[in-house]
C-alpha cells in the first residue's frame, strides 16, 4: 500500500519532466506559426507562458471596451458627446449610466429611473416617499417592496393603466422628472409619449345597450374604420351596403363615414358629459371635448377589442351606470354600519374616478377585505351582479357576506352551483356562481341549462371575478364573452402565476386599478405582522440514501415524511401551544398528513372529511381550549377562515406556487387578535435539507419576498433534542417509518383532489385519472397477517376527529351554538 | 500484514454523506472507509472531484430567480 501510494508522486514527476521536454518543441512551432520573434529562451516556459497569458487578457480588455462603447452609444442616444468613460466604467458595461449628471438637490428627491430597462428604484425611507409610492402605483408595477428601497418598473401595460385613470403624458413625465435624482433620460420621456399617445385614446361605451366606439380624436376613429378588420365590423342605421362606407371612409371627413349615427351619439354624450363632469369632476377637459364615435355589434366587441390591442390602440372600457335607464336599479347599499378603509376607498376611486366604472383588477393582500371592495363596488353601480368564484365554498361565502354588509334582500340573491339552481324572481338582484359552472360547455341537467339561458340572456350591470390569477385564460374567455356584462371587476391577492398568462388579464378584464403595500397594512394594524421562518430539516442519512435511490414521486414522500422534519413539526407545536397560540399545519400530501395528526393525536381535515365532522372540529378549534392545534391539508388554503389562528407551520406545499405560498399566509394576516401590542403571527416553513424541497421552497417565497415579508432560515431548533417523548428519537423507530415509506405506493405522494382552485380547471380526463385509486399488493404470510410473526395488533396512533364529540344535552347544545355561531358571524370580517 | 492507506477525512452532514456515497457507487475507488455518520475517509486524490459533484448535485436544489421558468 505505502508503496502505491508513492507511485503517483513520481509519475507526476516523470510526466512533468515529459511535459517539459516536450513543450520547447511545441512552443517553437508555436512561435513560428506566429512568426514571433522570440525564438531564443524557450528554456523558461513558465515565463512566457505567463507572458502570452497576460497578451491575451489585455486584447481580450481592449476588445471588451470598444464593444461596450460602441453599445453604450448605440443604446443610449441621449449620452452627450464629451462624456469619458473613466477607469471602472467598462465593468458595468451596459448599464453604466454614471453621464447621467446628478441634481444639485439630488439627495432631497427619492427615486432613480433606469434609463435602459425603466426600472425605478424608489428610496422608501426618504420623506417624499409616501407621496411618490402613490404616484409610482399608477404609472408603474411594484416589482419588490421590503423595508427600504422599491422596485417599479414602467411597462406599456402600467401606463395603460394611468392613462385609464386620467392621468397626462405630460403630467407623468414632469412629476418623473421632480422626483428624479438626475434629468429623465430621453429614452425614458419617448417611451413614456410613444406608450400613452395612443393608450386611452379609444373607448368602449355601452349605452342604451349598445356598444360604441368613441374617441375625442376624429383621425383615431378614422384610421380605425379604415382597418381592415374593424372597418367592416361598424353597424350601420340606414342599412346602407357595407361597400359604400368603405368606399366613404378614405374621404377623410368625419362626416361622411360617420353618417347620422355618430352625430347622434355625440349630441348625447355631450350632454352626458356635462352631467359627469358636475358629477365626477375629475375630467372635465377630456369630457367636454367632442367626442366622436360608431357603433359596433355585440358579437364583434372581442373581436374589435383584440384588434385594437394589435395596432396600439387598446380601448377603454367605461360604463355608465348612471345614465343606464334600460337595465333595471337594485335596491343595494351598503349597511350604515359598514365602514371602509381607506385603501379599499382609494382603491375604489380608481375604479370610480369619473363618474363611470371602469374594468380593472384590484390586487389586496389576503384577508385585507377584497369582498368588502366588491360589494361596496357593486352597491356604487346598483345593477344586477353577477359574482364568479372558485369553489362553492367561497360561493356561500360571498352570499354570507352581501347579506352582512349591504341591505340586499335575501330573495334578491340567487346561488348558481351544482346543488343550487334557483334564481332570483325580483327584476334586477345578484348571482353567486362558481367559474366552471359558467363556463362549463359539456352537457348540462336541465335545470342548470335554464339557469345558463337566463344567465346569457340578461344584461348584467357589473361581474365581479373573484381570484383572477387562477383561472386559465381560455376557460375566462368563455365566461367574459358569454355573460354581458357593463363592468368588470377582478379581485386578487397574488397576482403571479407559474406560467406566463397574466397579461392575458389586462386584455380580458382590464388594468390593474390598485395594488396595496402589504408591509403598510401591516403597519397600520389592517392585517397582522408576520414572523416568517424556514426550518431546516438536516435529512437522517438513511432516508436520504433511500431519497438518492426512489423516483422523483417517491422522493417527495421521503423528503415530508423526514423524521427530523416531524420532530421539528412536534417542537414547534409543543412551543407554541404553551405560549397559548391556536395553530394550524399545512400538508398538501394527505398521506403526510395522516401520518402526522395521528402521530401527534391532533384533528385534521382534508378533502374527504365529511362536512359535519368538519364543522365539529374547526368549532372545537374555535372555542375548545384543548384544542389548539389543527391539520389541514390544502382544502384549508383558501376556503376556511379561522381568524383565531396566529401560528402557521407548513410540512408539505404545491411544488413552487408562489400563489399557495401568499394565500397560506393570508389564513393568519387576518388574526383576530392582529391589535394587541407586540403581537406577532408566525409562519413555518419546514424543509428538509439538501433535497428538491430547498429549490421548491425559495421560488415560493419569491413573491412574499416581494412584498417585503423576510424569512428567517433556522438551522436548528435548540431544546428539539430535550422534549419528552420526541418521536421518532430512536433509530428503531425512524428505520420502522422508512419502511412504512417506501412499502407507499406512489400514488400517496400524488396531490389531493377536491373542490379547490387547483384541481376545478383541470380537465376531466385528468381528474378522473387522478381520483382512481389503485388496489396495491404485498407479499406476506399467513403466519404474518394472523399475527404470528412477532406482531400484534395494538392502536397506536388514536384519531383525535373521533374524540371531538360533543357530550352536552341537545337543548344547551342548541342554545350554545347558536349564540357562538352569532358571534362568529360578528366576528367574520 | 499491516497496510496503510493514505487518505483525506471527510466530516460532513448525514446527508452529504449519502450523496459521496452515491457518487462513490457511480465511480467506485473513492471513499476508502466510512467512519460514522458524520466522518468519511476519502481518497487524496479524488478531493477535487468530489468537490465537483456535490457542486453540482447540490445547486440543482438551489433556486436562482435569474434562470426561472426552465423547471417546474
Amino acid at each position: 500500500m505505502s508503496i502505491r501510494s508513492t507511485e503517483p508522486v513520481n509519475y507526476r514527476e516523470v510526466d512533468d519532466e515529459n511535459f517539459s521536454d516536450e513543450d520547447d518543441d511545441i512552443d517553437k512551432d508555436f512561435n513560428i506559426g506566429n512568426k514571433r520573434k522570440n525564438q531564443g529562451n524557450t528554456n523558461d516556459n513558465q515565463k512566457k507562458r505567463k507572458a502570452i497569458e497576460a497578451m491575451e487578457t489585455l486584447k481580450l480588455d481592449l476588445k471588451d471596451e470598444n464593444l461596450s462603447d460602441e453599445d453604450l452609444i448605440e443604446l443610449t442616444p441621449d449620452i452627450p458627446k464629451d462624456y469619458i468613460p473613466d477607469a471602472v466604467s467598462k465593468n458595468f458595461g451596459k448599464s453604466d449610466f454614471s453621464y447621467l449628471k446628478l441634481k444639485p438637490d439630488h439627495f432631497s428627491r427619492p427615486i432613480w429611473i433606469s434609463p435602459s430597462d425603466l426600472r425605478i428604484i424608489l428610496e422608501s425611507f426618504s420623506p417624499l416617499a409616501e407621496q411618490a409610492q402613490d404616484f409610482l402605483i399608477t404609472i408603474a408595477e411594484p416589482i419588490s417592496r421590503p423595508s427600504h428601497i422599491h422596485e417599479y418598473r414602467i411597462t406599456a401595460y402600467s401606463l395603460y393603466a394611468a392613462v385609464s385613470v386620467g392621468l397626462e403624458t405630460d403630467d407623468i413625465i414632469s412629476v418623473l422628472n421632480r422626483l428624479s435624482k438626475v434629468p429623465v433620460a430621453e429614452s425614458i420621456v419617448n417611451f413614456i409619449k410613444a406608450a400613452t399617445v395612443s393608450y386611452g385614446k379609444v373607448k368602449l361605451v355601452l349605452k342604451h345597450n349598445r356598444y360604441f366606439v368613441e374617441s375625442t380624436q376624429a383621425d383615431i376613429l378614422q384610421m380605425l374604420l379604415k382597418d381592415e378588420v374593424i372597418g367592416p365590423l361598424r353597424v350601420l342605421e340606414n342599412g346602407e351596403s357595407k361597400n359604400l362606407t368603405e368606399s366613404a371612409a378614405p374621404l377623410n371627413d368625419i362626416n361622411i363615414p360617420g353618417t347620422k349615427k355618430p352625430e347622434e351619439s355625440k349630441e348625447k354624450t355631450e350632454t352626458e358629459d356635462i352631467f359627469a363632469s358636475v358629477v365626477g369632476n375629475k375630467d372635465e377637459d377630456d369630457d367636454l371635448d367632442i367626442v366622436h364615435s360608431f357603433e359596433i355589434s355585440h358579437e364583434s366587441v372581442e373581436i374589435v377589442k383584440r384588434r385594437c390591442q394589435e395596432i396600439d390602440y387598446p380601448v377603454l372600457e367605461e360604463y355608465d351606470f348612471r345614465n343606464d335607464a334600460r337595465n333595471v336599479d337594485l335596491e343595494i347599499d351598503l349597511k350604515p354600519s359598514t365602514q371602509i378603509r381607506p385603501y379599499q376607498e382609494k382603491s375604489l376611486s380608481k375604479m370610480f374616478g369619473n363618474g363611470r366604472a371602469r374594468s380593472g383588477i384590484i390586487v389586496l393582500p389576503c384577508g385585507a377585505g377584497k369582498t368588502l371592495v366588491g360589494i361596496t363596488a357593486a352597491c356604487t353601480i346598483r345593477k344586477s351582479v353577477i359574482v364568479l368564484c372558485t369553489s362553492s365554498v367561497s360561493v356561500m361565502q360571498w352570499r354570507q357576506q352581501f347579506l352582512q354588509w349591504c341591505t340586499i334582500q335575501p330573495e334578491s340573491v340567487a346561488l348558481f352551483t351544482s346543488e343550487n339552481k334557483e334564481m332570483f324572481a325580483t327584476e334586477a338582484g345578484l348571482v353567486v356562481s362558481t367559474y366552471s359552472m359558467v363556463a362549463n360547455t359539456r352537457n348540462r341537467s336541465h335545470d342548470s341549462q335554464k339557469v345558463m339561458d337566463f344567465l346569457k340572456s340578461r344584461e348584467w350591470g357589473f361581474i365581479i371575478l373573484d381570484e383572477v390569477h387562477v383561472v386559465p385564460a381560455n376557460m375566462f374567455r368563455r365566461v367574459v364573452t358569454t355573460i354581458a356584462a357593463h363592468a368588470k371587476l377582478g379581485l386578487t391577492a397574488t397576482l403571479v402565476r407559474e406560467d406566463d398568462k397574466i397579461d392575458d388579464l389586462n386584455f380580458l378584464i382590464g388594468p390593474k386599478l390598485y395594488e396595496a403595500n402589504w408591509m403598510d397594512l401591516a403597519q397600520k394594524g389592517h392585517i397582522a405582522n408576520v414572523q416568517c421562518a424556514e426550518v431546516w430539516c438536516p435529512m437522517t442519512s438513511e432516508f436520504y440514501q433511500e431519497y438518492l435511490r426512489e423516483s422523483a414521486r417517491k422522493r417527495m414522500l421521503l423528503y415530508i415524511m423526514n423524521p427530523t422534519k416531524f420532530q421539528a413539526c412536534q417542537f414547534l407545536i409543543h412551543y407554541h401551544e404553551k405560549r397559548g397560540d391556536k395553530i394550524i399545519v399545512f400538508s398538501d400530501n394527505v398521506y403526510a398528513l395522516q401520518e402526522y395528526a395521528l402521530k401527534l393525536g391532533k384533528p385534521f381535515i382534508y378533502g374527504s372529511t365529511p362536512q359535519q365532522e368538519r364543522m365539529k372540529i374547526l368549532q372545537n378549534f374555535q372555542h375548545n381550549d384543548q384544542i389548539n392545534t389543527i391539520f389541514l391539508s390544502k382544502v384549508g388554503d383558501t376556503s376556511i377562515d379561522l381568524p383565531e389562528a396566529t401560528c402557521l407551520i407548513q410540512i408539505s406545499s404545491h411544488y413552487g406556487s408562489r400563489r399557495q405560498e401568499a394565500q397560506r399566509l393570508g389564513r393568519i394576516l387576518r388574526a383576530k387578535r392582529r391589535n394587541d401590542e407586540g403581537f406577532n403571527a408566525f409562519f413555518y416553513s419546514l424543509v428538509s435539507k439538501d433535497t428538491q424541497e430547498m429549490y421548491y421552497s425559495t421560488k415560493r417565497q419569491a413573491f412574499l419576498v416581494d412584498q417585503g415579508y423576510a424569512f428567517k432560515v433556522i438551522t436548528h431548533l435548540s431544546g428539539m433534542e430535550q422534549l419528552p417523548d420526541l418521536a421518532y428519537a430512536s433509530p428503531k423507530e425512524r428505520r420502522e417509518l422508512l419502511q412504512q415509506v417506501l412499502l407507499k405506493n406512489e400514488d400517496a405522494a400524488g396531490l389531493e383532489v377536491g373542490d379547490d382552485i387547483d384541481t376545478n380547471f383541470i380537465s376531466k380526463e385528468k381528474r378522473a385519472k387522478l381520483e382512481e385509486s389503485q388496489a396495491s399488493r404485498t407479499a406476506g404470510s399467513l403466519a404474518g397477517l394472523a399475527g404470528g410473526e412477532d406482531m400484534a395488533y395494538i392502536e397506536y396512533s388514536k384519531n383525535k376527529n373521533k374524540e371531538l364529540k360533543d357530550s352536552h344535552h341537545p337543548l344547551i347544545k342548541k342554545m350554545y351554538y347558536r349564540q357562538k355561531n352569532k358571534e362568529k358571524k360578528a366576528l367574520n370580517k | 500484514m499491516l497496510v496503510a492507506s493514505k487518505g483525506v477525512l471527510v466530516q460532513c452532514d448525514p446527508s452529504i454523506k449519502a450523496l459521496i456515497i452515491q457518487i462513490d457507487s457511480q465511480s467506485p475507488g473513492i471513499i476508502l472507509e466510512e467512519l460514522d455518520d458524520t466522518h468519511l475517509l476519502i481518497q487524496q486524490d479524488k478531493v477535487e472531484i468530489v468537490k465537483n459533484e456535490l457542486n453540482k448535485l447540490l445547486s440543482k436544489n438551489i433556486y436562482d430567480p435569474f434562470e426561472d421558468d426552465s423547471r417546474m
